[in-house]
């Protein structure tokens, strides 16, 4: 007996990444220092978020080219991006055996109403949020691994924060709450009442919740470990630095040491610059990408 | 009792409630300050290019190698079975400790990843292989085939190792964890048949 893309399968893939570093690359160069460097994924895009986001115009699905060139370049699973609610750039992603489908607010959304189906494809979904309520309405359409939403491309962690602080907030509401309070909580979370009964039997979230948006050093990757994310998403932070493959190694010890300050410093010294950031407050709201998915 | 799990990344949680649930104690390796002592070991699932990476800076393989040839019972799933195989098709040899060849990914990418019956021992269930690697070949007749999923050799045993290419932390069934709970027990005097 043998069946292929159970939910088991696809959340048990989130599962062997846990406390591991994902990375963001734009071809196979990059993909192979990532490899190199301790990265438990990459995720394969035309232009990592700081680009997009000083380009401007529409983002979408990068070029099958790209894709296929890092699919080809490293042996550790490799993701890429489709629009919100864009289900056919998903479906060629599927086609080409991608290893993890983000459906991901970076990119221009492409319905803004509905999210993918994502309970229909072979490959996983990884999911942005910003609240409960977001995380449960993703992994209810099928997600098998939420993130953060942070505020991508920008080097800047406070979102991250935000977002992972108000997770948390609202998980242990849930998971401190008696049985008939669960209604009332999905009506106040917009969360629907079969994903906090599973978070209740489970005494967790029911899926891995990386740390995603405006990690950019050894330091912001700890910080999200110690507030309890399962593990790190870096964008824009590796290869708009420096030295990226020292700092994506630096990030990557800093992952799993998340709890030694001794070691942090350690991998902090001697680092080059990292990218330059932006303060979160000079965005106007139609530059927060993180206000993208519904 | 205390289990010894490796933590540099992967599935070690899922094992850490494997060996409560049995009521012995998880330790979360990382640094060689926390491998004293330890009844048993256990490496997880996750990916072995990132744990061989992340051990250039631990530095802790020397020690855990040791530690499993003293005999202490050691258990391996999927990325760590590939760290303990004598020989690795499209990977590194790390922790040489069972006669077997070993091939990443053998089975394709994450859209072939299934769940399939396995005999484990004389049980049969459904595990998850999650681009699981294949045992190609037996190198020496030390090593015991102990679990099959069709005619895939997907779990051997080397006197004290047990090495599989799923997940049965995944599934913590009764029948693996009433043979993880006497594999330990048992300690170095661990059969090898």
């Amino acid at each position: 007996m043998k069946i292929e893309s159970t939910d088991k399968v696809k959340k048990g893939l989130a599962e062997m990444l846990k406390g591991g570093v994902i990375m963001d690359v734009v071809n196979a160069e990059q993909a192979v220092i990532a490899e190199k460097s301790g990265a438990v994924a990459v995720m394969a895009l035309e232009r990592i978020p700081a680009d997009i986001r000083a380009d401007g115009g529409v983002a979408r699905m990068s070029s099958v080219g790209v894709i296929q060139e890092v699919m080809d370049s490293v042996s550790i699973p490799v993701m890429a991006k489709a629009r919100i609610g864009h289900f056919v750039e998903a479906q060629i992603l599927d086609s080409l055996g991608i290893d993890f489908i983000d459906e991901s607010e970076v990119l221009t959304p492409a319905d803004e109403v509905n999210h993918i189906n994502k309970q229909t494809f072979k490959a996983p979904f990884v999911c942005g949020a910003t609240d409960i309520g977001e995380a449960t309405r993703r992994i209810a359409e099928g997600a098998s691994m939420i993130r953060t939403k942070g505020e991508a491309g920008t080097g800047n962690v406070v979102e991250a924060v935000r977002h992972m602080r108000t997770i948390t907030n609202q998980l242990n509401e849930v998971l401190t709450c008696d049985e008939n309070q669960l209604v009332a909580l999905g009506k106040k979370f917009g969360a629907p009442l079969n994903v906090l009964q599973q978070i209740k039997e489970q005494n967790k979230l029911p899926v891995v919740n990386f740390a995603a948006g405006g990690i950019a050093t050894p330091a912001d990757a700890a910080l999200m470990m110690q507030l309890g994310c399962d593990g790190v998403f870096v964008g824009s932070g590796i290869f708009k630095s420096g030295d990226p493959a020292e700092r994506a190694e630096a990030i990557v010890i800093a992952t799993t040491n998340f709890n030694d300050p001794k070691i942090l410093g350690e991998v902090s010294k001697d680092l080059g610059e990292p990218m330059v950031g932006i303060n979160i407050d000079t965005l106007s709201e139609e530059e927060k990408l993180a206000k993208r998915g519904w | 009792m205390k289990v010894g799990i490796l933590s540099f990344q992967g599935s070690f949680f899922d094992h850490s409630k494997s060996i409560e649930t049995i009521g012995y104690s998880p330790v979360f390796i990382k640094h060689d300050t926390n491998i004293q002592d330890l009844d048993a070991l256990i490496l997880p699932g996750g990916e072995s290019t990132a744990m061989n990476k992340i051990n250039n800076y631990q530095n802790i393989f020397n020690d855990l190698d040791i530690l499993i040839k003293s005999g202490i019972p050691t258990l391996s799933t999927c990325a760590g079975t590939i760290l303990l195989a004598n020989q690795v098709v499209g990977g590194n040899i790390t922790i040489p400790n069972i006669d077997i060849q070993i091939t990443r990914n053998a089975y394709g990418r994450q859209t072939e990843s299934f769940e399939g019956s396995v005999s484990f021992f004389d049980n049969e269930d459904i595990y998850c292989f999650i681009r699981a690697p294949k045992i190609t070949q037996l190198l020496s007749d030390d090593v015991k085939v102990i679990a099959k999923h069709d005619s895939d050799i997907v779990g051997v045993q080397q006197k004290n190792i047990v090495a599989l290419t799923f997940h049965p932390e995944l599934n913590n069934d009764r029948y693996y964890l009433d043979w993880l709970h006497n594999f330990i027990k048992e300690g170095k005097n661990v059969r090898t048949f």
